[in-house]
């Protein structure tokens, strides 16, 4: 007797640990409806995100211009480029009331896409620029923090997804579209490989742009505090 | 046919274009695209510049194409946007999209297009000013502006669509400089510091986050009103208080002038003689002061003095000058030491040693006898001895122990080292004696020719102090006695007074007399120039009888009587001795 159950509680025990384990990995650390504890709200969150996409914006507008100013394409380049974005089969809507009549989940999807569109090429921008022996090694800096702000941004845009799934403000069915969207379609990123440096800057510079507008206009529709 | 045709075409072409130049028509020159402007993001405008019209009606047309398409399209609005323009609008309008325009100059003649330019909304924006401007002023007692806005009619940010940051600027009327405020997205601004009784002047701008600036606002004047700021009333409180507390100050300083004025001005220490009154010298009474000065009962002046009367009663009216001289014999005594003595603190025989100095001393003065007028024998006679010096000097000093011998009870006014005094004198007035008695005896002129001691420098003057070395009797002269006194011992035709040393043997002068030492007293003064000497009859001793001048009687002329009565001196205690044991004829010669 003493035997079987010596195996058994300790093969309890081990589950148990387990469990816990599990349970403490997977468990925020402040569960939904706890008092005392500050989680963020949405609108920090937003905040939050916006902040952090305004500095992607900025740093792509400033290797833009470094671009343009020291390898000084052809007059007939600046400002335009020959080829289209590798992006441009994102739907992305192109005004204000195409904006605002997408819905928000909708809204967020064309933000989550984009922002995995530009994974893999920024890091492929990246590495091209260390070769450029002309740009400063602030450039590169930049180029580098940019690359992985985009991964950044594209987590705080989940979570604010998940925390406007969580409160109920959008739709659960963004979740499953985020995961296999996410996964960029094999053309988009053999298309980025082609694009020069120059192209890529400028896409991306847009491209951050609109992501910015986008959560601005997302953050004022939901959280729509005294006049946004 | 067709050649032909053309052909006809062309060469009319070139006439008519020919005819045209010369009237000074040509094809449009080339128009320029200036500025593309987007007020909110929804919208925007083109404005181009016309190039010459070539003197004909020119017509001008703007064509765009759109991003990664060939299609052209040509401006849907002239005129919305005024002269030269072309004004886009919503349905017409894409974001993040990049248009290529070109705008295009046609007139008869011919066209003419401009350079293309790539345009994206985004990136053109420049919203229109800021609305309803207001400030306020609040708070009566210490004022401050309350400026508040509104964005710009047509921007949309409310819906997030535009974010717009701010900023206002604020000067007084009457000066040039604006003071700049950056407000970020909010749309009031408080400002403070103002001027009371001044006049504001406030506008605002606003900028999109990627775009231009807007233009200024209109001015909104505000007055602020007067008042007293709380700063300046609290300096003004300061500053009374600070007053207040000076003038509490300077009274307090004032009634305590006294010693204050002593703190600050220490007065200096002025000379303090007891019994000195500084009062008295004022009002000019010189004979209350200094009588006040005299202490009674002080020893040396008063011994001295008491000392010099002893001797000068014999005198006639002579007294009162032998009495200077005896006076300033002293003096001189003192200072024939300090004439070579830098530390005049020294004359106030502090020191035991200072007699001894002054033991030596007077060879110093006696090397200094060249310096005054002097007997060429006296002079030769000191070069004599200057040449042989230590000998000399000790010579010297035997005529000087006067001052040892006979100041070591009263001469000096330190009483605490009289005992000392004589012993030390003495043993040094032996010392030499018994050391260079031989020097002695060998130039006993060389001391009667000797120039007297500076005390007797105006006795030289009345008559030539030339001892000359008359038969001195050397037998006189026990080996152990130190020649401390000079006896006259008779004066001769030339009115010089020869003088022997006395032999001293200590305390008693008076009546050591008698202890072989040959000195004679002076008797009386009879007449002029006349004294008479005593015999002396006690004892053992007798005086010799020498042969003298005419004008002096010797022993003959010895008057019975009592040495007291001839003397005429009052006995002071044997220990008490003049300052020389013997009279100073030669002044009293010389009457």
């Amino acid at each position: 007797m003493s035997k079987n159950v010596r195996p058994g509680s300790l093969f309890v025990l081990l589950l148990m640990c387990l469990d816990l384990h599990t349970l403490v990995e997977s468990a925020p650390i402040c569960a939904h409806g706890h008092t005392g504890c500050h989680s963020p709200t949405l609108s920090d969150l937003f905040d939050r995100v916006i902040q952090h996409s305004a500095r992607m914006h900025g740093l792509s507008s400033d290797l833009h211009s470094d671009f343009e100013q020291y390898f000084l394409p052809s007059r007939n380049q600046i400002g335009r480029i020959n080829r289209k974005c590798h992006t441009a089969y994102i739907l992305t809507p192109n005004g204000k009331e195409n904006a605002q009549r997408l819905a928000r989940e909708e809204l967020t999807e064309v933000i989550l896409k984009l922002l995995a569109a530009w994974r893999d090429p920024l890091s492929q921008f990246h590495r091209s620029m260390a070769r450029h022996e002309d740009f400063t090694s602030i450039s590169g800096n930049k180029a580098l923090e940019m690359s992985d702000m985009v991964h950044q941004l594209k987590n705080g845009v989940e979570k604010v997804a998940e925390k406007m799934q969580l409160l109920g403000m959008i739709s659960n069915s963004l979740m499953s579209l985020s995961s296999t969207e996410a996964l960029a379609p094999h053309s988009a990123s053999s298309e980025a490989r082609s694009m020069s440096d120059y192209e890529l800057l400028y896409c991306f510079r847009r491209d951050s742009n609109k992501v910015q507008n986008y959560l601005k206009i997302l953050k004022c529709r939901i959280v729509a505090e005294h006049g946004c | 046919m067709m050649s032909r045709d053309s052909g006809a075409s062309l060469i009319l072409s070139l006439l008519i274009s020919a005819v045209l130049d010369s009237d000074g028509l040509s094809p449009p020159g080339k128009p320029r695209l200036t500025s593309c402007r987007s007020p909110e993001k929804e919208t925007f405008t083109c404005w181009w510049e016309p190039g010459s019209d070539g003197g004909l009606p020119t017509n001008y047309s703007l064509f765009y194409r759109k991003e990664n398409s060939d299609t052209v399209y040509e401006c849907p609005d002239y005129h919305t946007a005024g002269r030269n323009s072309c004004f886009f609008s919503k349905n017409d309008t894409s974001i993040w999209v990049n248009y290529n325009i070109t705008v295009v100059a046609t007139n008869a003649l011919g066209s003419n297009f401009s350079d293309p330019v790539d345009v994206d909304v985004v990136y053109i924006v420049q919203p229109h000013t800021p609305e309803n401007l207001t400030v306020v002023l609040e708070d009566e007692d210490n004022p401050f502006l309350v400026v508040r806005w509104e964005p710009p009619r047509m921007a949309d940010t409310r819906s997030g669509w535009i974010t717009l940051i701010y900023q206002l600027r604020v000067k007084l009327e009457k000066e040039e400089e604006w003071e700049e405020h950056f407000a970020g997205q909010q749309k009031q601004f408080n400002i403070f510091s103002l001027h009371s009784g001044e006049v504001y002047m406030v506008q605002v701008r606003c900028k999109p986050d990627h775009g231009f600036w807007s233009e200024w606002s209109a001015t909104t004047y505000v007055k602020v009103p007067d008042y007293i700021s709380r700063e300046r009333s609290i300096w003004i409180l300061i500053a009374v208080f600070s007053t207040f507390i000076f003038f509490v100050f300077i009274w307090t300083m004032h009634i305590n002038r006294n010693s204050v004025k002593h703190f600050l001005l220490p007065p200096v220490p002025g000379p303090k003689i007891k019994g000195f009154d500084t009062q008295l010298l004022k009002s000019g009474k010189s004979e209350a002061v200094f009588s006040a000065l005299v202490i009674q009962g002080y020893p040396p002046t008063s011994y001295y003095d008491d000392l010099l009367v002893e001797y000068l009663e014999v005198y006639d009216n002579k007294e009162q000058v032998l009495m200077l001289d005896r006076k300033d014999l002293q003096e001189s005594l003192f200072k024939s030491k300090s004439s070579s003595d830098t530390d005049s603190g020294r004359g106030s025989c502090d020191s035991h040693t200072l007699l001894m100095e002054k033991c030596v001393e007077p060879k110093e003065d006696q090397t200094m006898m060249p310096q005054v007028k002097d007997s060429e024998a006296s002079r030769d006679l000191v070069m004599k001895n200057d040449s042989n010096t230590p000998e000399s000097t000790n010579v010297k000093t035997k005529t000087w122990p006067t001052i040892c011998s006979s100041y070591h009870y009263d001469q000096n006014p330190c009483y605490h080292s009289i005992p000392e005094m004589p012993r030390q004198c003495h043993i040094s007035s032996n010392h030499f004696a018994s050391t260079h008695q031989q020097d002695y005896w060998e130039s006993p002129a060389d001391i009667y020719h000797k120039k007297p001691p500076s005390g007797y420098r105006y006795a030289q003057a009345y008559s030539e102090f030339n001892i000359k070395g008359i038969a001195l009797k050397e037998a006189t002269f026990p080996a152990s006695k130190s020649l401390e006194y000079v006896e006259v011992q008779h004066v001769n035709q030339e009115n010089t007074l020869i003088l022997k040393p006395i032999g001293q043997e200590g305390p008693d002068l008076f009546h050591a007399a008698c202890t072989g030492h040959d000195y004679s007293r002076v008797n009386r003064v009879v007449s002029d120039n006349v004294f008479l000497l005593q015999r002396d009859t006690s004892g053992q001793c007798h005086s010799d009888c020498q042969e003298r001048e005419a004008p002096v009687r010797s022993c003959t002329q010895q008057q019975p009587g009592k040495p007291a009565d001839h003397l005429q001196v009052p006995r002071v205690q044997e220990t008490h001795l003049a300052p020389n044991g013997y009279v100073d004829t030669a002044t009293m010669l010389s009457y």
